[in-house]
């Protein structure tokens, strides 16, 4: 009996432990549910938020460029793209084989962005730009592929394809560098397209506009229950380029033309520049490429036709092509000569095939014999230069270089502007540490040596010669607009610097160019019987990598000059030949020129191959 | 005669049953989207009915003498072998395991009736062993004695309910005055053989237990019960979304919801004050088990009682556990909560048994 108490003594011990035992497990509970529920209670909650809200972005429509008289040059266009979202049921590898087979993307590529979205609640973009049949295939097998849905968004559309590709640059889809570097900014979503270069790049920030965005209740597997609220996208800013949609057609078909005539060459740049403002007119460079390819995503064929081109067709040759100036730097010896009076418009110096205080001569070996300034800038004579070289002296004739802008960006809102090279005694000291000869003055005086231009900077020394001294600061957009038309922003002309050169000299200067373009200068069977009096200079740059680089600057009319031209044919041997046709078109094109009768028969003058470069 | 039983009858234990038993059918309508337009009544109805149905069950026990329930305990056990043998070959299978027996328009899981059965045998053998466990030989029987059912639900496999039956065996153990030396030494042998258990795990079972401890190692797969889970209880904070409200349970993120994730949705749509109901009641519930099974003068109902609590508590830790994550999901129901009509059915049973003891106590005093 006292036994059986004991062990009722001791049950009841176990029974008050076992009791709380049941206690812990309650208190364990309800201090899990306290931490989960009323500390990390908010935190939870935008869990569940994050699960059943999905913002949809829309994406902005990018601004507008439009040419100088309202043309359409860059616009969009609505594209389908199919995105997807991760859920809990899972694409399987027969599903993602499907997919891949509609769509026509490699199934690694696929699973790769899927897999870099995979913790995401935003739609990645598997594929865009596709034709309304493969949308209805997608369509048909929603309900077979989860996750997968299909979007209407506007993209990118350059519909002149090449043209001017350089300039307008191309946008391409956001990567994680850019969320990284847009971060904290409104309107940039898993879609936002961002410019990759030229203007695009340049301006993306009011190009892009601001993505806007639905909020949708969706469920576990996907689908949008129902919208809870909505943001509109708000377009890009529009922009009026300075660009004549014309004049860049034209010069791009004369430089495709001049590539086709089989001259050797494979790399030109070509541009046209008003001189009474700095606005870029045209702007083209080959070999280009086409902006469409990257807005609905490259091929890796497409890419390969454009990485591994030796002429690398995404170099805006205009802007960062840096070439010797050659016989175009005649003008800059010359204002120099001129303007510091170490010779006069009448002095006759003569020509004997070569200089007589060292052996350097005309690239083809002729003796032209007695000639004035005007005369030896129209028949570009080497011999001539040289001596006004000698007499100008290196140290002044860099100083009259950096003066007209060589040697320095002229500013124009591009990316990757390079800025030449003025051939100076400390130059070559410091690169090479070699002392100044005399043969390297007259080397430079003839703009070969260590010369370096742009032809964006060779035109603007033009421009700078045409106006009668004012440098401009070169632009290619005039204005930007705000959404209601109402401009946002007016670029008016800059002027970043004025020559000090007298009018006399830049007169004598300007005459020798017109003599350029007549009967006797090295371009006058060019324009022989051209309606408009132009105003030029044919270079041709050593190029100890292959045959010399072609240039031709110009202007016009001779008068009252309304745009500056400057072309470069790499490679092309003579500029007059090479370079020549193409300002030319480019000229008719501006004034609207006709048929008109070639007065002389340049067969009998044959000025352009006689002459010096 | 009828008023005197209901004199002695557990009204509080009644009460919060059907109480538990009300709210869970409001929770399952809502887990089952019975407001979403689409009539989808099925297992609201399924287990009203049943629910109905086991109230007479309960009155039948009630009334039962437990007694003789030890008479049956034999019997009863060949039956559960032969039954969970069964399983194992005309079973149909769900989710990867062999749980459930088509009996025409019913379906069956036997397990769930096994835990009963197995608490039953249990007590029938441990109550003329009580205060003689003290040698690991007399422990021996009782290992086999459990371990054969264990064993074959293990197989299934259906590792909650194995769970369960060590649970159950546990407690009564441990009533049956069970020298502590001896479970000491149990569990350190159990730690150690652990690694060794876990070669006999399923692939799913592992990866279940992998993300309990980093559920963000497969947030889209293994993982996604107990995340979601914890984020539907979570959001609920201190008054919940609302009845029916919960985006989680509601969207469909929360997969189970009206079985084993049944709490979540109660974490998520009654809030943090309507779990701390919930617990007060299942505590309740469990507290008047104790009670009865503490008083009891035989040794057969206090254990019987101790087998029921050790069932219920063990079930309500797992399951509430495992849903706001601080537990591994081994599908384990939450006792009248969650959907099963095999279970609702298992715990009204043994809720009528527990009154029996009750009752047959308080007739003894007077």
């Amino acid at each position: 009996m006292l036994e059986a108490l004991m062990k009722k003594k001791n049950q009841d011990g176990r029974f008050r432990y076992l009791y709380w035992i049941v206690i812990f497990i309650f208190a364990a509970l309800i201090c899990r549910l306290v931490y989960l529920q009323l500390f990390e209670g908010n935190y939870y909650h935008g869990l569940a938020d994050g699960n059943r809200l999905r913002a949809i972005p829309i994406a902005a429509m990018r601004g507008v460029m439009y040419d100088r008289n309202g043309q359409i040059l860059v616009g969009s266009r609505p594209s389908f793209m199919v995105t997807y979202v991760p859920t809990k049921k899972k694409l399987t590898d027969d599903e993602l084989h499907t997919l891949a087979q509609i769509l026509k993307v490699p199934e690694a590529k696929l699973k790769e962005k899927m897999e870099k979205g995979k913790n995401s609640f935003e739609p990645t973009v598997l594929a865009q730009d596709l034709t309304q049949d493969i949308v209805t295939q997608v369509e048909e097998r929603h309900n077979d592929l989860p996750g997968i849905s299909v979007d209407v968004q506007p993209i990118r559309y350059y519909p002149y394809n090449n043209m001017a590709a350089q300039v307008f640059g191309y946008v391409g889809q956001i990567d994680e560098e850019d969320l990284k570097r847009l971060e904290g900014q409104d309107g940039i979503s898993s879609i936002t397209q961002i410019g990759r270069a030229g203007l695009e790049a340049y301006y993306d920030d009011l190009l892009r506009g601001k993505d806007g965005g639905r909020q949708v209740e969706v469920d576990a597997a996907g689908t949008p229950v129902k919208e809870m609220e909505r943001k509109n996208p708000v377009p890009g800013h529009n922009f009026h380029l300075t660009i004549d949609l014309n004049l860049q057609k034209a010069t791009e078909a004369a430089m495709d033309q001049q590539i086709a005539n089989g001259i050797g060459t494979h790399g030109i740049a070509a541009v046209a520049i008003d001189p009474n403002t700095g606005a870029v007119l045209a702007m083209a460079s080959r070999p280009a490429y086409n902006p469409n390819w990257f807005t609905r995503g490259i091929t890796e064929k497409e890419w390969a036709q454009i990485n591994d081109n030796p002429n690398h067709p995404m170099e805006n040759r205009v802007i960062a092509g840096e070439y010797p100036p050659g016989s175009t730097f005649k003008l800059i010896t010359g204002t120099a000569a001129l303007e510091l009076k170490k010779v006069t418009a009448d002095e006759m110096i003569f020509d004997s095939g070569r200089h007589w205080l060292v052996d350097m001569r005309n690239a083809g070996g002729e003796a032209l014999g007695w000639l004035n300034f005007t005369e030896a800038l129209a028949k570009s004579d080497n011999v001539y230069f040289y001596e006004m070289g000698r007499r100008v002296g290196i140290d002044k004739l860099a100083e009259y270089a950096r003066m007209f802008g060589m040697g320095k960006k002229t500013g124009i809102a591009l990316r990757g502007e390079a800025s030449g090279l003025v051939a100076s005694e400390e130059y070559k000291k410091k690169v090479f540490n070699q002392d100044w000869y005399l043969g390297d003055t007259f080397n430079s005086a003839i703009g070969q040596g260590f010369q370096l231009v742009t032809p964006l900077q060779a035109a603007m020394i033009v421009s700078e010669v045409a106006n009668g001294g004012i440098q401009y600061k070169p632009f290619l957009v005039s204005r930007i607009d705000n959404l209601d038309g109402t401009p946002y922003k007016i670029f008016a002309p800059e002027q970043v610097g004025t020559l000090s050169v007298s009018k006399s000299t830049l007169d004598l200067v300007r005459e020798g160019m017109r003599n350029v373009a007549e009967e006797s200068g090295t371009a006058g069977s060019l324009f022989a019987g051209f309606p408009i009096q132009v105003a030029g200079k044919t270079g041709t740059a050593e190029n100890y990598g292959g045959a010399d680089h072609a240039w031709f600057v110009a202007y016009a009319p001779y008068e009252h000059p309304r745009i500056v031209i400057a072309v470069l044919t790499e490679q092309g041997g003579y500029g007059a030949t090479a370079s020549g046709p193409i300002a030319k078109t480019m000229l008719e094109e501006y004034f609207h020129v006709g048929a008109y009768a070639d007065t002389k028969d340049s067969s009998k003058n044959g000025n352009a191959s006689n002459k010096q470069q | 005669m009828f008023k005197r039983e209901w004199r002695n009858l557990d009204k509080v234990m009644l009460g919060v049953t059907i109480l538990i038993v009300c709210c869970s059918l409001c929770i399952i309508g809502s887990a089952t989207h019975i407001n979403q337009g689409v009539i989808n009544y099925d297992f609201v109805v399924k287990q009203g009915v049943a629910f109905v149905f086991n109230l007479l069950i309960v009155l039948f026990f009630s009334r039962y003498d437990y007694t003789k329930l030890k008479r049956f305990a034999k019997p009863l056990y060949g039956i559960n072998l032969i039954v969970l043998l069964a399983v194992m070959f005309v079973g149909t299978s769900a989710l990867g395991a062999q749980r459930w027996i088509q009996l025409g328009p019913i379906t069956i899981q036997p397990s769930e009736f096994s835990k009963l059965i197995m608490i039953i045998c249990t007590a029938a053998l441990l109550s003329d062993r009580i205060g003689k466990l003290n040698t690991w030989r007399s422990l021996l029987p009782i290992a086999l004695f459990v371990g054969i059912p264990f064993l074959l639900v293990l197989k299934q496999p259906d590792l909650g309910t194995s769970l369960v039956f060590l649970a159950i065996a546990l407690g009564m153990l441990f009533i049956s005055n069970i020298k502590m030396s001896l479970l000491r030494n149990a569990a350190i042998v159990g730690i150690i053989l652990a690694p060794i258990g876990w070669h006999f795990l399923k692939d799913y079972q592992k990866s279940r237990i992998l993300v309990f401890l980093d559920p963000n190692a497969d947030p889209f797969g293994a993982g996604y019960h107990i995340i979601q889970s914890k984020i539907a209880i979570g959001s609920g904070e201190l008054f919940g979304k609302g009845l029916f409200q919960g985006t989680q349970s509601q969207l469909n993120f929360l997969p189970e919801n009206h079985t084993d994730f049944i709490f979540s949705v109660i974490g998520e749509e009654l809030g943090f004050l309507g779990c701390l109901f919930i617990l007060f009641l299942y505590f309740i519930l469990i507290y008047r088990g104790l009670i009865t099974a503490k008083e009891c003068k035989d040794p057969f109902g206090m254990l019987l009682a101790t087998g029921i609590v050790s069932m219920w508590a063990f079930q309500i830790l797992v399951n509430v556990g495992m849903t706001c994550g601080i537990m591994p999901v081994t599908g384990i129901p939450l006792p009248f909560m969650s959907y099963g009509v095999s279970a609702l059915t298992t715990n009204m049973m043994a809720m009528g048994i527990l009154m029996s003891i009750y009752m047959r106590q308080q007739t003894m005093i007077f």
